[in-house]
């Protein structure tokens, strides 16, 4: 009775093993599968912002440099024309032309740095004011520009107009062209974009700040003023041949 | 050591089918509202709604992501009507994809386009609970019986 009584426990303990075991190597399988959902679904998810990204953000330009514009402005506040925080203590204002060579230079390779070091942190804002003294382009050029600040993709566009800017007074400025500046700097907006910049008010924006920049006695571009707590209001900046002048003089400002 | 138990598959599913309703109505009324070139209407005012519908990221390849978003949901409902491991995995893998797309797309219109559609936040919020009813579900029930 005793040697029956083992054996059926002996066989009910096989029989419960039996079914852990097959129950594990079910999770197991399962926990596979699982896996492979997963890496299936974060590929499909990949192939997704990868055409959302071909599609939209210059990807359907033949513009250059639309990634490494945005990268340089991603995270940075825009408002109108001006990037960085609003309540920074320092403005830096760039009098450009969006024709202008030197103005283009000055983009590529002196502004980023004082972005980088000034803006990123905090301790100044930038703001762009068009001086349309290149050709009648520049008008229409700088107009486009501020109409895209007032999607907040203002800096976007005058950098990214910058970077790929024809022979002044070419005639590469056509609506084309803007638009597709327009597309690549990522204005959400085109069809209000299209409207503001052949407003009256946008237009005569242009004009008014082509003014200031004549009042300030400036007569070249780019040039560039500053105005701080240490300023007699807005001052242009004497030199400004390198980003450490310009540095020094948010410093100075400051 | 003690072990939280999970909620019943019953209740993770009935949560499910809810939420994947919901999320068909909110994406079917911003795809009928674009439908005409207009948008969404925005409850608390500000706009934001007309910004995110005229931006180029509301389409994808020239498909409207909002239409996306009404195939995504149905995939979603399906998923929690049936029965099986099948459907606890697929629910799971779709509302992963639908996940993480929500994310990017609330990442775009906070840091790109600079406008916030109340729309897309709760289709947003809708996708974050589905995903996570879809994860407890797979990893409490995968591999058990229907």
């Amino acid at each position: 009775m005793n040697a029956e009584g083992e054996r059926e426990k002996r066989h009910e303990e096989r029989l419960h093993a039996e079914a852990d075991s097959e129950g594990r190597e079910r999770r197991q399988r399962m926990i596979k599968l699982a896996s492979a959902t997963a890496f299936l679904a974060i590929a499909v998810l990949l192939v997704l912002i990868v055409v959302s990204q071909l599609s939209t953000d210059g990807g359907d330009t033949d513009l250059e440099h639309t990634a490494e514009v945005r990268a340089e402005l991603l995270g940075l506040d825009q408002d109108g024309l001006t990037l960085g925080k609003p309540g920074a203590p320092v403005t830096l204002v760039e009098f450009g032309d969006l024709q202008c060579p030197a103005c283009k230079t000055y983009a590529e390779s002196i502004v980023p740095e004082v972005i980088g070091s000034k803006v990123r942190s905090g301790k100044t804002k930038i703001e762009f004011r068009n001086y349309t003294i290149i050709g009648e382009e520049s008008i229409p050029a700088g107009a486009a520009a501020i109409a895209a600040g007032e999607q907040s993709h203002g800096w976007n566009f005058v950098e990214l107009f910058y970077r790929n800017q024809g022979f002044e007074r070419s005639g590469y400025v056509t609506d084309e062209f803007l638009t597709e500046v327009a597309k690549g700097a990522g204005v959400p907006d085109i069809e209000r974009w299209n409207a503001d910049r052949n407003s009256r008010r946008v237009l005569a924006e242009v004009s008014k700040t082509r003014a200031e920049a004549e009042q300030l006695g400036l007569n070249s571009t780019p040039s560039f003023a500053v105005e701080g707590p240490a300023t007699d209001g807005l001052e242009p900046v004497e030199s400004s041949f390198s980003a450490e002048e310009l540095e020094e003089a948010i410093e100075r400002a400051g | 050591m003690s072990s939280t138990k999970p909620p019943a598959e019953g209740t993770l599913r009935k949560v499910a089918t809810f939420a994947a309703t919901l999320g068909i109505g909110v994406a079917a009324y911003i795809a009928i509202a674009e439908s005409d070139g207009g948008a969404a209407a925005c409850l608390a005012g500000g706009g934001g709604c007309e910004t995110v519908a005229k931006s180029s990221h509301s389409e994808l390849a020239g498909i409207s992501v909002a239409a996306i978003g009404i195939v995504g949901y149905a995939l979603l409902l399906g998923a929690a009507l049936l029965r099986g491991d099948a459907a606890r995995m697929a629910g799971f893998g779709i509302s992963l994809v639908g996940f993480g797309f929500s994310l990017y797309l609330t990442i775009l219109e906070l840091f790109v386009i600079d406008a916030i559609c109340q729309w897309c936040v709760a289709s947003a919020i809708l996708m974050t609970v589905l995903f996570a009813v879809n994860t407890i579900r797979m990893l409490a029930y995968v591999g058990t019986e229907p």
